[in-house]
């Protein structure tokens, strides 16, 4: 601790403030430089979690003695919606924080006439965390303020959860995506819905234009803008026993082997670590025995084939989605922070970088279908790559999803494009309108660390995204460095991962969807350990780096609050329980967890030019 | 009302630095709004709140953590803190559980405070104390993630306490090598100091050899209105409404605080007369409220003949353990160092 000294004067002068400034008569300049490097932060706090100035530290008192007073003046139920009602946002940042509640329970001044009318809240009454119906109508009043108050403040950073059901984005569990009804389904000609027939538009197929741009995106220099490496190393031990330990020992010695270019070395051992996995169970075996085939396949130039077959992929996925709450959180709170963004506006457009089966999108436009106000004209484009059996794959997905706007009443309009690399794509291509009339938000789930395989490919992403002028960019990735410059390190980190990620697995009730979600996983080992250059796609890259690269490309961070928090941590309760896993705030990102490590986060974001009420920006 | 709450703050304000000022009467507001008037406790909130930090395999300023599942049926995590040696500056993440060389190296299974319903060991002022305790005493930290108020009540976090020392007492790994056996000492703030009490009492009856208590600010209390919790009630960040909240929720339903989790040494208490009981350093707050009760404590360990050291902080509200910027810290710190490094 850099300030954990034993100098301190005895008698601390309570009203100034220590901490942050050097002690006086000990000018101790390494101190002060460290200081300024901190922004002015409150050091000592800033290790406990919160971001306070120094010179912000008696203004954030007033507010604290402010929030008391007002407190104790309320009643009962203006506390219990602040913990309720309210959604809180990056509480790191007291002093914002403490405002946004003084706010809430001040509100400047009332308009009785000021919002349209609300429909009674669905579901209020069941929800467990505001109580028995003797409360929800007290609720019912305060939001009918609150909603006066939204329209009434600009560039607020609380985003008013108008009821507890409208904005709620159910979690879907099991199958209950599509109706698997097929094509011959009499359609309804429908005012709202007889245009989506005729917008599902053809694929385009895009040609790879990775020489063209050379031009105008000149390849970056090797170490990319000096991205530093993320120094926090999160292990959860979950298997102490003997067995476990010298497998992993083993792995560890072939995977030095192979860094040290000794393949004769490194084929006896990975053939030793054959025969001990088989004496270990459960995850262990399973992980040890990806990570063996994938030091294998190095150490013969085996190298996988890649791309995978899509039908094979699209099956694997569906049946991860199904096993482990992973893709549910992703699809779950990238949702939310696109639903938050696209409040008020009448057409909106996703454009998502990681279509797939689209299964995504249906809780959203349900969501959307349930709005105030009545859904927004939602257009979707999705992006994906090419299939082997010509199959329109991504039409497929766009047709039933058109069923299901339809159903649902939503205006719909669908386009897919395939392309090998999100890097092909350029913002011309996709049709768009003025952001005055049309919002955008684009998804990237599990897709944007593949871009980090060839130089030049993120930054002329982020620059063709800055284009589309979106409201909203939200990103899931996998929360893990697998993208360091020394093999060893990266086959560390990456066992490390997997390793538990394969044991939250081992729950499923499901067997076989516990295999197949292996099966997924393993071809992700295979590509980290066994694939070098482009073809090492799966260059995952953690919050911290990825924060950088989004600040450095002119980014701002949007905030997800605690409903978003609230509602995805009762998603894990319908796996398992919940037992094991959790879900962790990190300066307005959010993270999912395996026993305290986190393994995927979500993160949303908006250009830094762009001011919308919406955007959060943050140091 | 406001009156004497604009009393109550200025004399708060003025015995400790502004920013442990901010830091505790933050905790004061946020966990005013997640105790509900019906018992029940707004968890995801108080998740959302909480700042955490993860484990971190790689040494910060000399100490290095990693989670270890202890035991899966209760998920019950513990996180370790190691310090990094000068052979092994930065080490091997296959080899987290290496055995300690030292002759003598003490391992000090912490519990958390939060009176039995916040915080967890991944909170970031845990982990911060938590990563100080090793360089001070040269030990092995493990902080236990136990079982909370409400949604679990008394006993689950003794027996989560029980289940890490067990677990702690049977690593070959944390084994001294002087005598091949662990040398334990349990500590505790706040509800945390609590958990110490019980669970060295059921090692004792377990013939499980523990060697010291160390109890910062420890959460006792009782039916009767001492006169300290009288006189000090909502002047410096706690009342006595919220004390009777966390014991209603931890308690058993129905049993009141004379319950002998709440007092060891009441009418219901159990007396430890004649067992040996580790030494215990048991540290005050003059300016909390229940100190009554933990100088009581104090006197009950001492009827009973078991070694105890009182560490009377008079200025010191609680929560002064958790910022390194003023004397009562420092104090604690080198008696806490002192009363582990003893039994070398």
């Amino acid at each position: 601790m850099k300030r954990d000294n034993n100098h301190l004067q005895p008698n601390p002068d309570p009203s100034s403030s220590l901490c942050g400034g050097s002690s006086p008569g000990k000018a101790n300049l390494w101190e002060e430089e460290a200081t300024q490097q901190d922004c002015g932060m409150d050091e000592l706090l800033a290790v406990l979690g919160y971001k306070v100035k120094t010179s912000d530290m008696a203004e954030v008192a007033q507010k604290l003695e402010q929030l008391e007073e007002v407190m104790c003046n309320v009643q009962d139920d203006g506390i219990s919606h602040l913990a309720s009602e309210t959604v809180h946002v990056n509480p790191s940042d007291l002093s914002t924080w403490l405002e946004s509640m003084l706010s809430e329970l001040n509100p400047p001044s009332f308009d009785p006439f000021g919002a349209a009318g609300k429909t009674a809240p669905m579901g209020t009454l069941d929800d467990p965390f505001l109580g028995g119906p003797a409360e929800s109508s007290t609720l019912t009043t305060l939001e009918f303020e609150n909603n006066n108050r939204k329209h009434q403040k600009r560039g607020q950073q609380i985003f008013e959860e108008a009821s507890c059901s409208d904005y709620d984005l159910k979690a879907i569990p099991g199958k209950a995506i599509y109706s698997q009804n097929t094509r011959t389904q009499p359609q309804t000609h429908d005012s709202s819905s007889s245009s989506t027939l005729n917008n599902v538009k053809s694929e385009k197929r895009l040609k790879s234009t990775s020489g063209s741009h050379s031009d105008i995106f000149p390849p970056p220099p090797a170490v990319s803008y000096g991205i530093p490496t993320d120094s926090v190393r999160p292990v959860v031990l979950v298997d102490s026993q003997e067995n476990g330990i010298r497998l992993v020992h083993a792995l560890m010695a072939c995977a030095e082997a192979v860094q040290q270019n000794n393949l004769n070395l490194a084929e006896v051992l990975v053939k030793q670590i054959g025969f001990l996995a088989i004496s270990q169970a459960g995850a262990m075996r399973k992980v040890a025995t990806y990570f063996a085939e994938a030091l294998a396949r190095r150490i013969y130039r085996l190298y996988p084939q890649n791309p995978l077959d899509h039908s094979l992929s699209d099956i694997l996925h569906m049946h991860f989605y199904e096993t482990c709450p992973y893709l549910k959180f992703a699809h779950f709170t990238a949702n939310q922070a696109i639903l938050e963004a696209f409040e008020g506006k009448k057409r909106v457009h996703v454009i998502d970088f990681s279509m797939n089966q689209g299964m995504q999108w249906p809780a959203l436009m349900q969501a959307l279908a349930l709005r105030d106000g009545g859904p927004p004209a939602f257009r979707l484009t999705g992006i994906g790559p090419p299939s082997h059996d010509k199959s329109d794959h991504l039409q497929e997905v766009g047709w039933k999803l058109a069923q299901l706007a339809e159903k649902i009443h939503v205006e719909f309009e669908y386009r897919g494009f395939v392309a090998n690399s999100l890097a092909d794509l350029d913002a011309s291509m996709l049709d768009l309108r003025p952001s005055e009339v049309e919002a955008v938000a684009v998804n990237s789930v599990f897709e944007l660390h593949k871009l980090l395989a060839r130089p030049g490919a993120i930054d002329k992403v982020f620059s063709v995204v800055k284009q589309m002028k979106p409201e909203i960019v939200t990103i899931v990735e996998q929360e893990a460095n697998h993208n360091g410059p020394v093999f060893l390190d990266r086959f560390i980190e990456s066992l490390h991962y997997y390793s538990t990620l394969f044991d939250s697995l081992e729950g499923s009730v499901s067997s076989r969807d516990k295999v197949m979600s292996e099966v997924y996983l393993g071809k992700q080992i295979c590509n980290v350990v066994a694939c070098e250059g482009v073809d090492r796609v799966e260059r995952h890259e953690s919050l911290t780096q990825w924060r950088n690269r989004f600040g450095f490309a002119g980014f701002s961070p949007v905030h997800l609050g605690s409903n978003a928090f609230k509602q995805a941590s009762m998603l894990l309760a319908l796996f398992n329980g919940g037992e094991g896993y959790g879900v962790e705030e990190n300066n307005g990102c959010l993270m999912l967890g395996w026993h305290n490590r986190p393994l995927i986060t979500t993160s949303a974001w908006t250009p830094a030019n762009k001011t919308t009420a919406t955007s959060t920006i943050t140091n | 009302m406001a009156r004497s709450n604009e009393v109550n703050l200025n004399e708060c304000k003025m015995v400790v630095p502004l920013n442990t000022w901010v830091l505790i009467s933050n905790f004061k507001l946020a966990y005013n709004l997640l105790r509900r008037p019906d018992g029940t406790f707004n968890r995801h909130l108080a998740e959302f709140l909480d700042r955490k930090v993860p484990a971190n395999a790689n040494p910060v300023d000399g100490v290095f953590s990693f989670d270890v599942l202890i035991d899966r049926g209760t998920s019950l995590l513990s996180r370790i803190y190691r310090p990094a040696t000068a052979e092994e500056p930065q080490p091997n993440v296959a080899e987290l559980e290496k055995p300690v060389t030292a002759e003598v190296v003490p391992v000090i299974i912490f519990f958390h405070g939060g009176s039995f319903a916040h915080s967890s060991a991944n909170s970031a002022i845990y982990d911060t104390l938590c990563r100080r305790l090793v360089g001070l005493c040269k030990a092995v930290v493990l902080s236990v993630n136990y079982r909370r108020a409400p949604e679990n009540r008394y006993p689950c976090a003794y027996d989560d306490g029980w289940t890490a020392l067990k677990w702690v007492n049977s690593r070959p790994w944390l084994q001294s090598q002087k005598d091949s056996k662990v040398h334990i000492y349990l500590a505790g703030d706040s509800s945390g100091g609590n958990i110490v009490h019980h669970v060295a009492l059921r090692a004792m009856e377990s013939g499980t050899h523990v060697l010291g208590n160390i109890l910062l600010n420890p959460m006792f209390g009782g039916q009767e209105r001492t006169e300290s919790e009288q006189r000090l009630d909502g002047k410096y960040f706690v009342t006595l409404r919220d004390r009777d909240w966390y014991w209603r929720a931890y308690l058993p339903e129905g049993e009141d605080r004379d319950h002998h989790a709440c007092n060891p040494f009441g009418p219901n208490g159990r007396s430890l007369e004649g067992i040996k009981f580790p030494k215990s350093l048991v540290v005050v707050a003059g300016l909390d409220l229940i100190q009554d009760w933990q100088l009581a404590y104090v006197e009950g360990l001492k009827k009973a003949d078991q070694e105890v050291k009182l560490l009377y902080m008079e200025q010191a509200t609680i929560g002064f353990y958790l910022l390194p910027n003023n004397n009562h810290f420092h104090t604690v710190m080198d008696e806490i160092s002192k009363f582990v490094g003893s039994d070398c």
